[in-house]
């Protein structure tokens, strides 16, 4: 008996039994659709996060207080201050633009509404190092940084929380209980890796220093962290190996650094591997899923073996072989769980089109995931059905024809 | 003497007959040890071409085992089983069901039709296993199905037709793949009076065409509708050759 006539007569007996059929592809559907979103979602998140890197500025590195173990497990040193971004200026040739940032988390209040904002203490720098720009008005001077002067430029999110529609320029908001005059409204730039770079006030570093923060470490003006942009892409690492030594000199380092020099592929990397590790993750619990689909695929055709003892032993009876009876249930389990897995992958495919449609996140359509999720679920068929088919050939025909 | 009568008719025929099945000191014991079963005991028994025989006997006596063997669903002990000519005593798996597909027709009690097929497409199914080219198929099952009287019922699926209708059809598929020999075993077990005889005609009539049937029933009349008649009794057969009227005689003692 060829290999068509055995796929005609499975799809037969497939058909008959339309609800339980499909009621044990459902569990493949599931477990194939699961995947291919998971996989496909994961790698849009990836994509949109190594886009959104590109979009921090050209060259950029970033400073960061404390080294990687430090971070995870104690304080943050309070040792990286304003005259290490000084010190850069003067002392590194390999960098075009250093912008250091103090942040905090501030109340800020105009006439009646408040909003819980971000506040960044920054320095004029921080506009051509970061990309940024003012949509209205103007950014600060290195004069108002001097002088500790009480401005602030609104991220456009603050400014339609606090202001609506109308004009934010000239008003005067208060943070801490401190008032600052509005002089300018940031671009929008959207959210960066899910917070809101629009949701921001800037103010000079000094004022956020002096006034909201206070000073608090014995070395200095601390800082958040630091932005350098290199001269040009070939000078990035020359620029990390410069700051560094620099920075080991000055904070008299002789054993772990107490800082961090990450470029831009330094944090993408590590969003590559926390987002894949994720995705990885993800595609395995929908993995799991598609295990379970496999498991329900061989409880049914173990119970249709015992259902159909009858007619297993009336196949034998009439010429079939222990090979053909084999095959038969063989293929019925693998097109149970081959056409579930193409039904899931539409499934999964319409997700992720949803996904794309309703978020920013262009969740990626991977031909590979399809064919592997696909595969899966066929080799899964093939697995789960061995053992159900095996127990089908090996009816003794006396007996199956016996049983009533 | 009339068991000599017999034999000698039988030497005789054989010259010019084809002799379908020949059992030889067939055994069959089954389990091990201390509880072994001999469920036949040293039966010889020959079946010629044409025949239309019936094995009879009380439950235990052997006649559903000797039938396994005859049908090769089931291997001889020991003794050797010609079949056509052939020893298919101790053959493999696949050889048996090869044989069990070309050589043999299988007609059971209760019918075996597969419900999720139509009648045409039941009959079909010896022919699928047999590799038959699909166009040939049809023709052929439906040449079956109008021999026994169903060609109105090609389509119908069998819980659309009446008991006796579905072992018509399972006789179809028994002869459609033109076996040397016809099994049934307890043929007309499921069926009421009316329709047994409707299928024993049938049964009749294929014999009639020169079709060789071996039948296991313990109907008396269903046996008396055969020309031959086997009794088994403890495994052996006791009597190879009882005529149609004989059985009075058998029911008595």
């Amino acid at each position: 008996m060829d290999i068509l006539e055995s796929i005609k007569m499975a799809t037969t007996t497939l058909v008959a039994n339309k609800l339980r059929s499909s009621l044990t592809m459902l569990g493949i559907i599931i477990g194939n659709a699961s995947v291919i979103a998971m996989v496909g979602i994961g790698q849009g998140a990836q994509k949109l996060a190594s886009e959104q890197f590109e979009s921090l500025g050209p060259n950029v590195l970033f400073i960061i207080p404390g080294n990687q173990n430090a971070q995870r497990n104690r304080d943050v040193p309070k040792t990286l201050v304003l005259e290490d971004s000084e010190a850069i200026v003067r002392q590194v040739p390999s960098v075009g633009g250093v912008a250091p940032q103090i942040q905090t988390r501030q109340s800020v209040t105009y006439s009646n509404k408040n909003t819980n904002t971000q506040i960044m203490g920054v320095t004029p720098e921080f506009l051509p190092v970061r990309s940024f720009n003012v949509a209205k008005g103007r950014f600060f001077s290195n004069q108002d940084v001097k002088g500790n002067t009480q401005v602030a430029i609104l991220g456009p999110d603050v400014v339609k929380k606090l202001f609506g529609n109308s004009d934010a320029i000239g008003e005067r908001v208060r943070i801490k209980n401190i008032s600052f005059l509005v002089i300018g409204v940031m671009e929008s730039k959207g959210s960066f890796l899910g917070s809101n770079q629009d949701d921001t006030v800037y103010i000079p570093l000094t004022t956020a220093a002096n006034r909201i923060i206070g000073r608090t470490s014995p070395y200095g003006l601390e800082v958040s962290f630091i932005s350098v942009s290199a001269k040009d892409a070939n000078s990035i690492g020359a620029a990390q190996f410069q700051i560094s030594n620099l920075l080991r000199l000055r904070h008299k380092i002789t054993t772990e650094d107490d800082f961090t020099v990450r470029t831009q592929k330094d944090v993408l990397t590590i969003v590559g591997t926390i987002s894949g590790a994720l995705t990885l993750m993800l595609a395995a619990i929908a993995g799991i899923s598609l295990f379970v689909g496999g498991i329900g695929v061989m409880n049914i055709m173990l119970v249709s073996v015992t259902e159909r003892t009858q007619e297993i032993g009336l196949r034998k009876a009439i010429g079939a072989t222990q090979q053909d009876i084999l095959i038969q249930f063989m293929i019925e389990a693998i097109i149970l769980s081959a056409a579930g897995g193409i039904l899931g992958t539409f499934i999964g495919v319409g997700g992720i089109m949803l996904v794309g449609a309703v978020t920013p996140l262009k969740a990626g359509i991977s031909p590979v995931a399809i064919a592997i999720a696909v595969g899966v679920s066929g080799g899964i068929g093939l697995f789960f059905g061995v053992v159900p088919a095996r127990r089908a050939a090996q009816l003794d025909p006396i007996v199956a024809l016996r049983s009533a | 003497m009339q068991n000599q009568l017999s034999t000698a008719s039988e030497a005789l025929s054989t010259e010019f007959k084809q002799v379908i099945i020949r059992l030889e000191n067939i055994s069959k014991v089954y389990g091990m040890g201390e509880t072994l079963v001999h469920a036949i005991r040293d039966a010889s028994l020959t079946v010629e071409q044409g025949e239309y025989c019936s094995i009879m006997g009380a439950s235990g006596s052997g006649k559903s085992s000797v039938m396994n063997i005859i049908g090769c669903l089931d291997r001889p002990t020991s003794g050797h089983y010609y079949l056509d000519r052939v020893d298919v005593s101790q053959l493999g798996d696949s050889e048996l069901a090869r044989i069990r597909n070309i050589k043999l027709g299988f007609v059971f009690q209760q019918f075996h039709l597969l419900a999720q097929l139509s009648a045409v497409e039941n009959v079909m199914l010896p022919m699928v296993y047999a590799g038959v080219k699909p166009g040939e198929r049809r023709d052929r099952a439906v040449e079956a199905l109008t021999k026994v009287g169903l060609a109105n019922r090609l389509n119908n699926k069998p819980n659309q037709l009446s008991g006796g209708q579905q072992q018509r059809v399972a006789i179809a598929r028994a002869i459609v793949n033109r076996p040397v020999l016809l099994l049934a075993d307890e043929p007309t077990g499921a069926l009421d009076s009316k329709t047994t005889q409707e299928v024993m005609d049938i049964f009749t009539e294929f014999n009639e065409s020169g079709i060789t049937i071996v039948m296991v029933t313990h109907e008396p009349d269903v046996a008396r509708q055969t020309r031959r008649i086997v009794w088994f009794r403890d495994g052996e057969v006791l009597h190879s050759h009882l005529k149609p009227e004989d059985i009075n005689q058998l029911a008595v003692s």
